[in-house]
């Protein structure tokens, strides 16, 4: 890759560098044509209010059946070093691997990744296997109640495709989701990526994320030690209030 | 209480429902079934003779089940095909595809060729039967039986060992669970497979033979020896997570520890395992020593499973699993166990099982079929 | 014996094979389904289904030159959110062959949802590249909808959902309606009759009295006061309503839900800004601001304006933002985040504390020094304007201070010293007196150019004797002081270290600091919390500096006498007169019933009833006052988007039995578009308009330093029965058919004067918004331009584009259309600065001290009330501590409640939010926890003195110890909890909609009153939902 892409990614963490040369290696041809777009996300977690209006818009786009969710914005009460509580703020979704686990399990070739990053499925091809749904470290993936098809995040394609923003980023209250082309120096995320040190989760998995974290306590990138949440899922939600707990 | 505490969060449903567990129960047994019948059909030993008859009963009743079950374990099973018109060889699962064809039609090709000489005698009762036996024999094909029985035995060990081999590392390669993301499970997966196998096989014995000292004390001594090995794999595993040798390893069990259900989980197999090797010296208990492993060979996959799938990758805690009661679940699980029993039943009346004969060792070649003038 | 068990193996084999059968019917179903789809044929070179279900985009935006191309079959339409009383301006997809609206975000051009907001000029076309990748465009100036936004649409296809006027059948509450058509809706309750087979019930037409309702207390007014309306917030189109309830039919009766919204702050900040009627309040300029105490309300879990201040928040808190804050509450919430822990932190307080915080604050602040001294000793306007001060104090007015002197409580005015005044004596232009600080002498505050002594204490001769006087900020220089920071530290459990750091904070950035304040400060002593806390920022001087607190820029009026049509004045108009049900608009001893115990030389205090002469619109007592009939009893409520039942702590459990009578409240109507736990007693139900189906005009409460006016228009057709003219049945059609049904004034063919004075009719609803849009559109120096047909076309304005055109005058339909494009008007922002300051804001006074409060009794003790910010413990209405009646040891815990992040009172229905937060486990302290063998998970029952209820604990660090947190939004009884049975029908069950439990079950009554209460803060009359004493035990 030229220098000007390196120089991009130039203050990363290690961690990430790394993961993005990884990127570089599977996206090998030479750049004489100007690469397409290679879309990324941004989370500055310091600017996550949680206010779900990511989860909810996705999936009022997305058409996400109930219990199920392509985005959620963990949220966690966390006891800090010098005895403080405080707030940490979340916002999960497909991170588009550039060394995607999902890919490679998929005995039909279904989930595949399109040159511009983003990691697909093809629901006519998709045997419902949910192979795919093990692979990912992230737990991104879920079986489609209503089309029993494999789904998660596409970075909404359709919108992306249309020049428009994902939903989750478009409607994202503070600001947090920074959506772009990692391959034009000029985007927003290029040029966060290149100030900022950010964060990838789990990157022990060598999954090349690229959703990157701006902010994120070392705490949460992998699985989180915690109190577990009292969610139930609704379609196991007794009558009157008399929420049960196995 | 740990320092952090998830207020809002999600739980993921597990996606591999209770048919994977039928599906990865009935291959292992069928698998196990078919191993254990090799001695006894590819060798002259009576005691194994008899036990290899029963446990091809249970192989060709297993095996049959098994994909029935896997079909219902994809959402989509009506696009099975396409697992062959677009197979993504980077995939086990694409590879498992070919292998259960080819295992089954191996063992098909195998009990055929054990039972040949006995449908060709046409022994069963009722004109109809034997009109039919005689047919599927193909008496008029001049076929060295005991050479067929024995390539048919050497295909379908190598089609089992692949059956083995990629139930295990479909499962193994999951880096996402570490629980799943471990060399000892193929092993622990063949090993309780066989447990199974013989726990079956005992059952079987029992059920459609009544007891024979000779072939039950053989096979509780070799459900100890298996249940032994079983318990070592898994001490390997425990000390494989203790001990700070491997990540993945400290990982998987740094998710599970601490978790009452996992405890629990620890404790039952443990008195499970006690339980099956007392039993197994009891004289006349074998049966029970074979439900007790058939029991394991079960909890064990399930355990894998489903208890696996409520080990959040990311979020905290175990999420809540329930076993529906639907298609999904418990509806499902009778549905298989009688699928099982009406091939049981099945192959049992229509086929001279009981008469399948071993691979005669040193007939001469071109040996003609018993019954045929 | 062998047939035997061949048989038997035949049977099990069946048996197996059944069971096959069945456990694989889905199986086998899929797997037919999935051949047939895999036959089915498909174009060779389709792209691959990657896309699911997700919608069709609404339109297409070239990356690369911003060019847009509208999709086919949906419109983006720029209206009105009603998922909370912050009313954002949304943009709303609507699908154009269906109707149905398919997803909302935010509108770009409205202040509440985007930062920056395009320009109203800008044309629709142009809004939708802004939303886009074009240029990043989207991101910089991303309009968004909050979680609850997103979600509400869904509940348009509600299957709660009233469409049809209701009628009920058997007794009240029961549950069970008639439909009934619109031409029997109003004429019963126009001609009232023997409605229920239970008597009599007057109608409206009769109601219209202008008798008076006791002649022997005139001050109660007429009877048309007996005719209530009792609404919730200003959803722009409130006016429409008043102009029925008031300016036509008459009465004074017609309250939002201020007094259990956030009675106590607006009141609180009332004092300190001097007017107890507008209750005044200002919000930090979170845009340029470097210090922000929250102490009481939560800008990232609610708050208004919720979505503005969150993203002003994290912009604030993130990157190069230069603000810092602290969050002062019993409960952390949202508003904290672990990723910017160098500005912002959670300080626990104890539950109905805060003034203890303040004056804490305040005595650290005068002790060191750190008041804006030079500022405070500003008496008045003309000294400000001097100084450069947008506001001034009342710091050195002078207050009499004499124990028992007829004038106690009162400032010292010219008069008193002989000095020359104008008008009455001790009348408003008899000013008031400071020292001067030139010169040492007695001078009247407001012709002061410089400025006077700050602190003063000393006597002065009044007619022959020696009294005391004291300057307002000695005053409260003493309230601090009359306690160690310890002391203060103790009474609200915030280490005194942290209160004195807080006022270092506080007085380290200038003007650039503020304190903000709301839900917190609902307490048994929220009054003089909130009082305490916003004179906080009166110490500095923040008022309408740049980056200090501001007064909302408002909206543009459309309901006015304004530049097209006079849409407040018409011939026969009634000014409301009397005493309103809530005895908060006259002080009780004006009341006939004082002066009757006082010739009677009985004691006159205390009142049947306490009396709230500084309080807000008080529906907390509206409905214990009509079932008890005192003042006097309703003879009709009217119920109009508005639910006290489920709202006001405690008033469920007081009024249930009373309001199922008739014979108490004969004649209950809801307008509506749900059943909820308070239109559930109602007779009649009118359904109405719901979200994006109505029209009105908004404005943002405050919070946005711009004009702003947020339009609502019918962006889909409403979902509703129609009246025989074909107008959908909603509030409108309802009080305009009431009206010609009863011949009110202002309604007819003859009712909106124009500028040149001619008449035009008001017969439907768009009579009365489309001319008021016209308002808007032509208020300021210059109208908005014409909206163009593109304009129309992209938002499907065009569906209403003929009744604007039919409507309207040639010459402003276009420009209404303009404002109706955008979603509204705003004036550009940088109007809304002038330097350093804000622009068009009068210079205002703020009171250190409040003479009104100083001056005004307590009608149940008779006891003057303290016009400073001072100390009081949460109390009963006779002053009686609440610990006094509920101590500790029996009720060791403290109940408080907030906002849900998610839900808001009325979004339950809304299954993607119940899907994310179904239900609201109650927090506690794992310590307390601990004590009580409770875990996370627990079912526990909470009980109070008022009630119990049973929910699920859940143990955060993030509590206060002694706390209990109910987040709010829960414990439905009704909006589908409950199956109403309708017509024979009985409504759809839908499981979870009961979910939780609601704090305002376990409210609590006064014990020192008689007759139905609720308890509220003492002074403000505002209903108490922090702090309710209580204890809690685990359920086995
Ligand atoms: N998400 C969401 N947003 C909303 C609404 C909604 O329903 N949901 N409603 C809107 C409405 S109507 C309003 S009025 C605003 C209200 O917005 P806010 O006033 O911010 O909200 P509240 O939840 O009433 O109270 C604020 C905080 O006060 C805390 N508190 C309780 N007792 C005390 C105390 O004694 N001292 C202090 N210092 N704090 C205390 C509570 O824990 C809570 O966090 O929000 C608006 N925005
Ligand atoms: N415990 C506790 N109690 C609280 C609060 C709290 O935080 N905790 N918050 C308080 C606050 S801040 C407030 S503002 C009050 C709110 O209390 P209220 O002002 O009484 O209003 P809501 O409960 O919001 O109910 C409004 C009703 O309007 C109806 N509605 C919705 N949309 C429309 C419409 O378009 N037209 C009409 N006609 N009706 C509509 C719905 O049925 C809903 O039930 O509650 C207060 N009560
Ligand atoms: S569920 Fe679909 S996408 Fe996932 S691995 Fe299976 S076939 Fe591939
Ligand atoms: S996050 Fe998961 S689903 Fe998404 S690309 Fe990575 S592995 Fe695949
Ligand atoms: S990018 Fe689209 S699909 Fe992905 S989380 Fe955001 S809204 Fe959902
Ligand atoms: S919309 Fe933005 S601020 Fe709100 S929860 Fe999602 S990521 Fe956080
Ligand atoms: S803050 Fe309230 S009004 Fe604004 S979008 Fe959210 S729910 Fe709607
Ligand atoms: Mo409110």
């Amino acid at each position: 890759m030229d220098s000007s892409r390196r120089s991009i990614f130039a203050g990363l963490s290690n961690a990430v560098a790394g993961l993005v040369g990884i990127t570089e290696a599977t996206a090998a041809p030479p750049p004489t044509p100007p690469p397409g777009p290679r879309w990324a996300m941004v989370v500055d977690a310091a600017k996550c209010i949680g206010c779900q209006a990511c989860t909810v818009s996705c999936i009022m786009e997305n058409a996400v059946p109930e219990d199920s969710f392509r985005t959620i914005v963990s949220t966690y009460e966390v006891r800090e070093a010098g005895g403080g509580v405080g707030m940490a703020m979340l916002p999960r979704l497909c991170n588009h691997c550039a060394d995607a686990p999902c890919i490679p399990v998929c005995p039909v070739g279904a989930t595949y990744q399109r040159p511009d990053g983003i990691v697909v499925v093809n629901a006519d091809a998709c045997v419902g296997c949910a192979y795919c749904v093990q692979a990912c470290p992230y737990d991104a993936r879920f079986i489609n109640h209503t089309t029993q098809k494999a789904d998660k995040c596409t970075f909404c394609a359709h919108r992306v495709d249309a020049g428009l923003l994902p939903a989750c980023v478009e409607t994202c209250v503070g600001g947090a989701r920074i959506f772009g082309d990692l391959n034009d120096p000029a985007s927003s995320v290029s040029r966060i990526l290149a100030e900022t040190p950010a964060k990838v989760l789990k990157p022990e998995m060598h999954t090349a994320p690229h959703v990157f974290y701006l902010g994120l306590d070392d705490l949460f990138l992998g699985r989180v030690e915690a109190e577990p949440t009292l969610w139930q899922p609704q379609h196991g939600q007794p009558q009157h209030g008399a929420e049960v707990r196995s | 209480m740990s320092p952090v505490i998830e207020v809002i969060n999600v739980t993921r449903e597990a996606a591999w429902l209770p048919w994977a567990v039928q599906y990865f129960f009935l291959i292992a047994l069928s698998v196990g079934c078919f191993l254990l019948s090799l001695p006894g059909l590819l060798g002259t030993n009576p005691t194994w003779l008899r036990i290899a008859r029963v446990a091809l009963v249970g192989a060709l009743v297993c095996g049959i089940a098994a994909p029935v079950a896997l079909l219902a374990d994809l959402h989509q099973p009506g696009r099975f095909w396409r697992f062959y018109a677009h197979p993504n060889l980077n995939s086990w699962m694409a590879w498992g595809a070919f292998f259960i064809p080819g295992y089954l039609l191996g063992l098909f090709l195998y009990a055929w060729a054990a039972l040949r000489p006995a449908l060709a005698e046409g022994a069963g009762r009722g004109v109809l039967l034997r009109g039919l036996w005689r047919l599927v024999a193909f008496p008029r094909l001049r076929l060295p039986t005991g050479a067929l029985l024995r390539l048919a035995a050497f295909v379908t060990l190598g089609f089992a060992l692949l059956v083995l081999l990629y139930t295990g590392m479909e499962v193994m390669v999951v880096r996402a669970r570490p629980l799943w993301n471990t060399p000892f499970l193929p092993v622990q997966f063949a090993l309780t497979g066989l447990v199974g196998a013989t726990g079956l096989a005992l059952v079987l014995e029992r059920m459609l033979t009544g007891h024979q000292p000779a072939a039950a004390s053989l096979m509780t001594r070799l459900l100890v020896v298996l249940v032994l090995a079983t318990g070592l794999v898994g001490a390997a595993w425990l000390a494989a997570g203790l001990i700070p040798w491997n990540a993945t390893h400290a990982a998987a069990l740094q998710s599970v520890v601490g978790h009452e259900a996992w405890r629990l989980t620890a404790i039952w197999a443990g008195l499970a395992a006690a339980a099956t090797i007392g039993l197994a010296m009891v004289p006349r208990a074998g049966w029970l020593a074979g439900l007790l492993a058939l029991h394991a060979c079960w909890m064990f996959r399930w355990t894998v499973f489903i208890g696996g799938q409520a080990v959040p990758k990311t979020g905290a805690g175990l999420y809540a699993t329930h076993l529906p009661m639907g298609h999904d679940g418990l509806l499902g699980i009778l549905g298989t166990g009688g699928l099982c029993l009406f091939l049981a039943i099945a192959i049992t009346a229509l086929l001279p099982w009981n008469q399948a004969s071993a691979a005669p060792a040193a007939r001469p070649a071109g040996d003609a079929l018993p019954g045929r003038a | 014996m062998t047939d035997r068990r061949d048989i038997l193996k035949a049977g099990a084999a069946a048996a197996g094979l059944g069971a096959f059968a069945l456990g694989y019917e889905e199986t086998a179903r899929k797997v037919v389904e999935g051949v047939a789809e895999s036959l089915r044929p498909r174009p060779a070179n389709a792209a691959p289904n990657i896309h699911g279900a997700s919608l069709p985009p609404e339109f297409r935006v070239d990356p690369a030159t911003g060019e847009v191309a509208p999709a086919e079959g949906q419109k983006v339409s720029y209206t009105l959110c009603l998922g909370c009383t912050t009313l954002c301006g949304v943009r709303v997809r609507v699908e154009s062959e269906t109707g149905r609206v398919l997803r909302v975000a935010g509108n770009p051009y409205s202040p509440l949802s985007a930062d920056p907001v395009l320009p109203q000029e800008a044309s629709v076309r142009e809004s939708f590249a802004a939303l886009s990748r074009f240029e990043e465009k989207g991101l910089a100036g991303r309009a968004t909808a909050c979680g609850r936004g997103s979600a509400v649409l869904t509940q348009m296809d509600s299957p709660f959902r009233v469409t049809q006027p209701l009628k009920r059948v058997g007794p009240r509450g029961a549950g069970k309606w008639e439909p009934i058509p619109f031409a029997q809706l109003i004429r019963e309750i126009a001609e009232g009759g023997n409605l229920f087979g239970e008597g009599a019930v007057t109608g409206l037409k009769a109601l219209r009295d202008m008798a008076p309702i006791d002649p022997a207390n005139p001050e109660y007014g007429p009877k048309v006061n007996q005719v209530a309306l009792l609404s919730s917030v200003n959803d722009g189109r409130e006016a429409f309503a008043r102009r029925v309830m008031q300016g036509a039919f008459g009465t004074i009766n017609f309250v939002g839900h201020g007094g259990y919204c956030g009675g106590s702050y607006r009141s609180g900040s009332g004092a300190a800004f001097g007017d107890f009627r507008q209750m005044p309040h200002a919000k930090p300029d979170m845009a340029n601001i470097e210090f922000v105490i929250f102490c009481g309300t939560a800008p990232a879990n609610a708050g208004n304006p919720f979505k503005r201040q969150g993203w002003q928040l994290a912009a604030g808190r993130s990157g190069g933002g230069r603000l810092n804050y602290v969050v002062v509450d019993p409960v952390l919430g949202h508003s904290d985040a672990q990723a910017a822990r160098d500005h912002g932190r959670w300080i626990p307080i104890r539950p109905a504390s805060d003034a203890a915080l303040a004056l804490g604050m305040t005595r650290w602040m005068i002790e060191q020094d750190r008041w804006n001294a030079a500022y405070l000793a500003l008496p008045s306007e003309k000294a400000a304007r001097a100084a450069g001060e947008p506001s001034f104090t009342n710091a050195t007015h002078l207050v009499i201070t004499e124990p028992g002197h007829p004038r106690e409580g009162f400032l010292l005015r010219a008069s008193d010293l002989g000095l020359p005044y104008t008008g009455d004596r001790h009348g408003p232009r008899d000013g008031a007196l400071v020292i001067s600080a030139a010169n040492g002498q007695f001078a009247v505050a407001e012709a002061m150019e410089g400025p006077a002594r700050l602190l003063v204490d000393q006597r002065v001769t009044l007619g022959n004797r020696a009294i005391r006087v004291c300057s307002a900020a000695e005053l409260l220089r003493q309230e601090a002081f009359s306690r160690e920071l310890a002391g203060w530290s103790e009474l609200c459990g915030v280490p005194a270290e942290t209160i004195a750091g807080l006022a270092r904070e506080f007085t380290a950035h200038g003007r650039k600091a503020a304190v903000s304040s709301h839900g917190g400060t609902m307490a048994g002593n929220g009054f003089v919390n909130a009082f305490s806390l916003v004179t906080l920022n009166a110490l500095i001087g923040n008022l309408h500096w740049k980056g200090g607190t501001f007064q909302g820029g408002g909206g543009f009026a459309d309901d006015g006498a304004g530049p097209r049509y006079d849409l407040a004045n018409f011939e026969g108009k009634q000014t409301p007169r009397g005493l309103a049900l809530g005895r908060n608009n006259l002080p009780y001893e004006r009341s006939a019933e004082f002066r009757r115990k006082r010739e009677a030389g009985q004691n006159p205090y205390p009142a049947q009833k306490p009396w709230y002469w500084n309080a807000p619109q008080l529906a907390t007592e509206w409905l214990g006052s009509a079932l008890d009939g005192y003042p006097y009893p309703l003879k009709a409520l009217f119920l109009w988007n508005t639910n006290p039942i489920y709202g006001i702590p405690g008033l469920r459990a007081q009024v249930d039995a009373a309001l199922r009578d008739p014979r108490r409240l004969p004649l209950i109507v809801a307008i509506d578009p749900f059943i909820n736990e308070t239109t559930a007693y109602a007779d009649y139900i009118v359904p109405d308009s719901l979200l994006y189906e109505s029209w009105g005009w908004a404005a943002p409460w405050a919070g946005v330093p711009q004009r702003a006016s947020t339009a609502r228009w019918p962006v889909v057709e409403p979902r509703l029965a129609k009246t025989e003219t074909g107008e959908p049945i909603g509030m409108e059609s309802f009080f305009l058919g009431l009206a010609e049904a009863c011949q009110w004034p202002g309604f007819g063919a003859r009712a909106i004067k124009d500028k040149d004075g001619a008449l035009h009719p008001l017969q439907r609803a768009e009579d009365w918004y489309l001319r008021g849009g016209a308002n808007i559109a032509f208020a300021g120096q210059r109208p908005v331009p014409d909206a163009t047909d593109d304009d129309m076309a992209l938002t499907g304005l065009d569906r209403v584009r003929p009744v604007l055109e039919a409507t309207l005058k040639p010459e402003e339909w276009r420009k209404v259309a303009q404002v109706l494009t955008r979603g509204g008007r705003t004036q550009p922002l940088a109007q809304a600065y002038e330097g350093e300051k804000f622009a068009g804001r009068p210079i205002r006074m703020l009171h250190l001290y409040n003479e009104t409060l100083g001056t005004s009794r307590s009608a149940v003790t008779g006891a003057l009330f303290r016009g400073t910010p001072h100390w009081l413990p949460p109390a009963f209405a006779d002053g009686t501590p609440m610990r006094a009646v509920h101590g500790e040891a029996e009720w060791p815990l403290l109940l408080v409640s907030q906002k849900s992040v998610l839900h808001n009172s009325y979004s339950i229905g809304a299954d993607r939010l119940r899907g994310i937060r179904p239900s609201n486990p109650v927090a506690i302290h794992p310590e307390d926890a601990a004590r009580l063998g409770i875990s996370s998970g627990d079912r526990i029952r909470i009980a109070t003195p008022g009630g119990a209820a049973e929910g699920t604990a859940i143990l955060r660090r993030g509590v206060a110890r002694g706390v209990m947190a109910v987040e709010h939004g829960f414990g439905h009884r009704e909006l589908g909890a409950r199956r109403h049975e309708i017509g024979g029908v009985l409504q759809a069950e839908k499981k979870g909609l009961g979910a939780g439990l609601n704090l305002n079950d376990l409210g609590i009554p006064d014990p020192t009153r008689q007759g139905f209460s609720v308890w509220l803060d003492p002074i403000a009359g505002s209903a108490v939902r922090q702090g309710l004493p209580a204890r809690v035990t685990r359920l086995a």
